[in-house]
């Protein structure tokens, strides 16, 4: 199943998804807020250096992670150089890098599973206004589960236009495959309703 | 994630219809839609899809905001980029280049991912309005001003923000962006007219039980053409 998710058996990863989340991001937000300078650009990398030894990810999960993002942080520098001084070019982009890689943390250490249960728990305070959690948590989980399902559908709709010789635009291929899936949507709906959705 | 959670509220939600305030009906035909929906647009991000530009990461999955939009109706298609950030944000590496997780709402782009969702929801209102059969211009002017001109006013601020560049270079930056976004502005227009054509039943839009009595305003393509076997499969009358 893809996922970002890396299995281990450190603190970090035993530790609950829900306060998890919360300690990470309260971190991440203390990280966005640091000011454009050398020295504030030294404690984001110190930060996120010290946070990916500590929880047992490592240096080398590190290095991918900032592989996966090199994208973002070509894009962000090069519009920074252009545009701002040398020192607050750098500063911004190591802040902003540091707090991508911080929040990955969480994905990296916490199971799909275990985050759904988890956002679906930190749903309950919202029932009064209406939002039914279990009902949320149900489309979410459908959802997931789907995605490989299409996946499957969209390979079938391209090995048959390879096979007719049709050409591979966006369009020739965006359009049966919207088909097939909207079919496979009315199916999942009656399986559903069969289930005792209404 | 079994029929357990499934089965609760069926018993619950269609006692509140009774309510006096307009609510939204979302059934178990909209929930696989809105499911399904979300997942096609984390397809059209996968890689090996296709390529454009090499392998820079431009995306066609602003293509599945604006067909989210103009297919599910202003609600359903919010709901449905709700459903697929959320599945972003819970650590399926769904957008486009294989990203996700919470980090892409601190970065630079969180603003066009926020964006997405309230640009479906213009693109569905404009394309919609007034349940009237679909035109083409209300879905041009619905692609261009929900899946362009709405993600743009969400995503410059934030990105300007985030990077701490002044909002008229960020813009001018955004610039490049441009034509890819027009191209695939032109793709979702001709998209949704082929299907409004090709599979009627596809525009199954925004019902509201309670207040008003519309209780079930049916598709508004499928009633115009009459090619449609109503949309009565999977759909419990309520």
């Amino acid at each position: 199943m893809l996922t970002l998710y890396r299995p281990g058996t450190g603190w970090m990863h035993r530790a609950p998804a829900g306060p998890k989340a919360f300690v990470l991001l309260v971190l991440v937000l203390a990280v966005s807020l640091l000011p454009s300078t050398y020295l504030a650009a030294g404690i984001a990398a110190t930060v996120t250096v010290l946070g990916y030894l500590v929880t047992g990810l490592g240096l080398r999960e590190l290095g991918r992670q900032i592989v996966s993002v090199r994208w973002v942080i070509v894009i962000t520098l090069g519009a920074q150089l252009l545009f701002l001084q040398t020192e607050p070019a750098i500063a911004n982009t190591s802040r902003v890098l540091a707090a991508i890689l911080l929040a990955a943390m969480l994905v990296l250490t916490a199971r799909v599973a275990d985050l759904l249960d988890a956002f679906e728990r930190g749903l309950q305070p919202f029932a009064r206004f209406g939002v039914d959690p279990a009902r949320v948590a149900l489309v979410l989980a459908v959802a997931i589960t789907t995605v490989p399902v299409l996946i499957r559908l969209a390979s079938g709709v391209r090995e048959a236009q390879k096979a007719r010789g049709a050409g591979g635009g966006l369009r020739a291929f965006v359009i049966p495959f919207l088909v097939v899936s909207l079919k496979h949507a009315d199916d999942l709906g009656e399986a559903l309703t069969a289930r005792g959705v209404a | 994630m079994t029929s357990e959670p499934a089965a609760a509220p069926a018993e619950i939600t269609p006692r509140r219809s009774a309510r006096p305030v307009s609510r939204l009906a979302i059934d178990a035909t909209d929930i696989a839609r809105i499911a399904v929906f979300a997942a096609f647009i984390a397809v059209l991000g996968l890689p090996g899809g296709f390529a454009v530009f090499g392998s820079v990461p431009i995306t066609a999955q602003t293509l599945g905001v604006m067909l989210a939009g103009a297919i599910l109706g202003a609600w359903r298609g919010a709901i449905a980029l709700v459903v697929f950030l959320a599945l972003v944000a819970l650590g399926l590496p769904l957008l486009a280049g294989g990203h996700g997780g919470a980090g892409v709402f601190v970065g630079p782009t969180a603003g066009y991912l926020v964006g997405w969702i309230a640009g479906a929801f213009v693109v569905g209102a404009i394309v919609h309005a007034g349940r009237r059969r679909l035109t083409w211009a209300r879905t041009i002017l619905g692609v261009l001003v929900g899946g362009i001109l709405v993600i743009y006013a969400f995503g410059l601020p934030v990105q300007a923000l985030v990077t701490r560049i002044p909002l008229p270079e960020t813009a001018l930056q955004s610039l490049v962006f441009v034509p890819g976004d027009l191209v695939k502005a032109v793709i979702a227009v001709v998209i949704t007219m082929t299907l409004q054509r090709a599979y009627p039943r596809a525009f199954r839009t925004d019902r509201f039980v309670g207040a008003g009595g519309a209780s079930a305003v049916q598709s508004t393509a499928g009633a115009a053409s009459g090619t449609a076997p109503g949309v009565s499969s999977g759909t419990p009358e309520r």
